[in-house]
């Protein structure tokens, strides 16, 4: 795209064309105004696109394998570890790194700081692709993919904890499309349905912080029921749904700096000057927020380590993977992130966020996976396994991407 | 019916929380005592000093379900040299047990423990699971959706999955041959076939009566208790053993809480969130953009 | 060893046997039959013949088995407390006070109907079979496992998948590479 800007042209950003006479269609502002053969030849130049072709080919394949051979074709069908990668990274991972939405929406609608709108459409559109493909890993993992409305529908176990995941993901999914509409309205112009999304946009915004309250708890209350299985470290029942809900709230700030970081670096042509010119700044800002809330974290882990009167366990060899945890995707985040904001270090605050976000994927597979069933073995995923989430990872990526190429996340459509 | 209003209570508890975020109803969220079982349910009594590891109740399970045929025969005793749990094909299984300082290895037969308040059964979010009154722990696979909570949730690690099945994978488990027998009352498969009557069957209630006369009448014989009379909320089956259960296979260390109640911390959490976050959240809005509003307010008045 | 169904037929059979026994043992008083064929699990076993006679050399006291029914006082001093001048009772035969059907709903309806039964902890025909006998062989040395004393029948093969009808050898190690 670099090589098309430098030959004149400029990123499709407006109904009109640069010429101001003729009205974009739709077919060229899918291929971003460029004719078809520039189209393709800059996908083709982009080496990245290529690794997504081999994934694509062969963890397709396996994909596919995965519905035709049934899930012993790509697990070890473990009655012991019923929950792999899918759901230990795709629900569990995915979700509280999808936060951004919910933080962002607060922040500017209902806290009304208009400050941080040039990155608010990334926070929800990070959102909701975080949330919609956790969904799509679930179904990879469901033994019953076609069934997953029953829970809404057919057969309604409403007192468990799975239910209101469930309906709330479903109905903040819903939420977020909403939220997101404005963005989409403007790109294909239309100004009615945008209004309309504006009128409702404080109700909305408040309906998401409560769903995501209680998904994000509820998320964690899931491993309440299996409280003889996670090590005593990883789970404090009266805590636990605290403590995801918490840790949330930075996975998603630190996981809005790393993709903007990203963005800025790989894709600055799409960016105006509006979200690069605000970016730095910004992301101190979310350095802050993500600090105030480890901090809170910090402190209701060590409340909850008390609490149980787990301190027993710090000794053992759970124990210092514990605190190894606990300091990588913790503390020396607060140190790093308190450095970078007293300093104005906006790159220390962005290899902060990276590193959080690591740690906060650590502390849920460390929950899901690897201290599960600590009085048992440990089981090593499948080879299949692996590549099907990386396969569908990736499409997370390349439909990320896609998005962000268009609708005006990144840029603010010109009139 | 304290049991009743308490399951009530459960359900209405998050279906109220659905509804509110629907509807904006509240839920009545007062806390309610523990469900103890049904009153005439039924259960068995397994008595490990009584057990000679002979597997009849794997084969008569194996032939009362319609299980697929075993790797080996059932009176191969070399499947005892390891442990194995409940499977898709084995809905109970009998361990050996090397007690140090003792002649004779214990034999433990594991299968559905059909718990009073199942842990399974709390955590379905399709209501595949029922307890019936005459104790069984049931599972409707008409509605699984195949998300496998009830494995995580299982302190006792029974749940199977037939993972190989593509277009109808569903969950296996010991049923109490509640259709075939219990039902029409009379005992499961495997009780009928133990030759040593390691398994007793009977009302619950009495049973537990069983169980401490027999600690009674022969101290010597057995630890002083009875696994799965308190363990997470009672359970049907339950168990007696010469030596202590932890060498003998049983998590000692699961309490007495129904699982349920480590979960209810974040049920009670639902209903107060749904409720005071709209008002609290709306309540920051006003006072955040205050001064917005002020402003307006002023330049309009000017 | 196993028990799986038993039959209404089969049942009749045994219990025809029993009576036969329990009147044989009525007439000749103290004696006992010389033997008895034990065939509570035709369906999938063949007939144990117990040399009654053998047996009663071997324990010496009727008591062994009989607790205290024969006549002779029981040598659990707990049963003593109550039976130690009980007398003989009108049936010794085991099956007469160690039900057959132990766990169905009747003799379960029974036990709940009569608050006062002390004995409600009392083994089934079956385990009562199991418990004594095999008690004494382990401690005697003699034959102890399940097909010392039972041969199994073709039915009883099906049932424990063994015999012909044992699973192939295959079958096992292809699940163990997996």
């Amino acid at each position: 795209m670099n090589r098309f800007i430098a030959q004149g042209k400029t990123p499709l950003a407006a109904h009109v064309s640069t010429d101001g006479m003729t009205m974009w269609s739709v077919k060229e502002k899918l291929l971003l105004g460029l004719t078809p053969k520039e189209y393709v030849a800059q996908a083709i130049r982009n080496p990245l696109n290529w690794l997504f072709a081999v994934i694509f080919i062969f963890g397709g394949a396996i994909t596919v394998g995965r519905f035709i051979f049934g899930l012993s074709y790509v697990t070890h069908s473990s009655y012991d570890y019923p929950w792999g990668l899918f759901l230990g990274w795709g629900l569990f991972v995915m979700v509280p790194l999808s936060a951004s939405g919910f933080m962002l929406g607060t922040t500017v609608e209902v806290f009304g700081r208009h400050d941080f709108k040039p990155i608010e459409r990334l926070a929800l559109l990070n959102g909701l692709l975080g949330y919609l493909f956790a969904v799509i890993f679930l179904q990879v993992d469901l033994g019953q993919p076609w069934r997953l409305i029953y829970p809404m529908f057919v057969s309604l176990g409403p007192a468990a904890v799975l239910f209101l995941v469930a309906w709330h993901v479903a109905t903040y999914l819903s939420v977020q499309v909403a939220e997101l509409l404005p963005a989409f309205a403007e790109w294909v112009n239309w100004p009615g349905l945008k209004k309309t999304v504006k009128s409702m946009i404080l109700g909305l915004t408040i309906s998401g912080i409560i769903l995501s309250t209680l998904h994000q708890g509820a998320l964690g209350a899931l491993f309440t029921y299996a409280p003889g299985k996670v090590h005593p470290l990883w789970i404090s029942a009266p805590f636990q749904w605290f403590h995801f809900f918490c840790s949330s709230i930075f996975a998603g700030l630190c996981m809005l700096i790393v993709v903007s970081t990203l963005c800025k670096k790989f894709m600055a042509w799409r960016c105006d000057d509006n979200f690069l010119n605000n970016l730095d700044r910004l992301t101190l800002g979310l350095a802050k927020g993500s600090a105030l809330a480890l901090i809170t974290y910090l402190v209701i882990k060590i409340i909850g380590v008390a609490h149980d009167g787990d301190w027993g366990y710090l000794a053992s060899g759970w124990g210092q993977w514990f605190m190894l945890e606990m300091f990588i995707g913790v503390i020396l985040p607060i140190i790093l992130f308190t450095i970078a904001i007293k300093n104005n270090m906006v790159g220390l605050a962005r290899f902060t966020a990276f590193i959080t976000v690591l740690g906060i994927a650590l502390n849920r597979l460390n929950t899901a996976l690897i201290t599960f069933n600590w009085k048992l073995y440990q089981e090593i995923p499948h080879w299949r396994e692996v590549v099907i989430v990386i396969t569908i990872y990736s499409l997370f990526i390349v439909t990320y991407r896609f998005i962000l190429y268009r609708l005006p996340i990144l840029y603010t459509w010109k009139k | 019916m304290n049991e009743l209003s308490r399951r009530k209570f459960l359900k209405g508890g998050l279906a109220g929380g659905a509804m509110v975020s629907l509807l904006g109803k509240s839920s009545k969220s007062e806390a309610a005592p523990s469900f103890g079982g049904y009153p005439d349910s039924m259960g068995v009594l397994v008595d490990l000093t009584r057990c000679v590891g002979c597997r009849s109740c794997e084969a008569a399970c194996n032939k009362e379900q319609g299980l697929p045929a075993p790797d080996l025969p059932f009176d191969d005793m070399s499947v005892l040299e390891e442990k194995r749990r409940t499977s898709e094909g084995a809905y109970t299984v009998v361990n050996k047990y090397e007690i140090p300082g003792k002649d004779h290895p214990l034999y433990r037969k594991m299968q559905c423990n059909h718990c009073n308040e199942p842990a399974c059964l709390t955590s379905c979010f399709v209501n595949a699971y029922r307890k019936t009154p005459e104790g069984a722990v049931m599972y409707d696979p008409t509605v699984c959706v195949g998300c496998r909570t009830c494995m995580i949730a299982c302190p006792f690690y029974v749940p199977a999955y037939s993972y190989s099945s593509v277009l109808n994978p569903v969950i296996k488990k010991c049923i109490f041959c509640y259709e075939t027998r219990l039902k029409f009352g009379r005992p499961p498969a495997c009780v009928e076939a133990c030759p040593k009557e390691v398994l007793t069957f009977g009302k619950r209630t009495n049973l537990l009566k069983i169980a401490h006369d027999r600690i009674r009448n022969y101290p010597d014989k057995y630890v002083d208790q009875v696994y799965g009379e308190k363990e997470v909320g009672g359970t049907a089956w339950m168990y007696l053993s010469s030596a202590p259960f932890e060498e003998v296979g049983f998590d000692t260390h699961l309490g007495n809480d129904p699982i349920i109640n480590y979960v209810k911390e974040f049920l009670t959490v639902v209903p107060m969130v749904l409720t005071i976050w709209p008002a609290l959240f709306a309540g920051f809005h006003l006072l955040a953009t205050r001064k917005d509003v002020q402003n307006k307010e002023n330049s309009a008045g000017k | 060893m196993q028990m799986d169904h038993i039959p209404k037929l089969t049942m009749r059979i045994i219990l025809a046997m029993v009576l036969a026994f329990g009147t044989a043992q009525i007439s000749s008083a103290m004696d006992g039959p010389d033997a008895v064929e034990l065939n509570a699990l035709a369906e999938l076993y063949g007939p144990v013949n117990f040399d009654h006679t053998m047996h009663t050399d071997i324990a010496g006291d009727c008591a062994v088995c009989h607790h205290h029914t024969t006549g002779t006082p029981p040598q659990d001093p707990r049963c003593a407390k109550c039976h130690a001048k009980s007398g003989p009772a009108d049936e010794v035969a085991c099956q007469s006070c160690h039900a057959a059907k132990r766990f169905e709903a009747e003799y379960l309806n029974k036990l709940a109907a009569d608050n006062t039964i002390y004995h409600v902890d009392r083994l089934g025909l079956k385990a009562a079979y199991h418990q004594r006998c095999m008690g004494c062989h382990e401690e005697s040395g003699a034959p102890n496992g399940c097909q010392d004393c039972h041969t199994r029948n073709d039915a009883g093969d099906k049932v424990f998948h063994a015999g012909q009808y044992a699973p192939p050898p295959s079958a096992h190690k292809a699940k163990e590479g997996h």
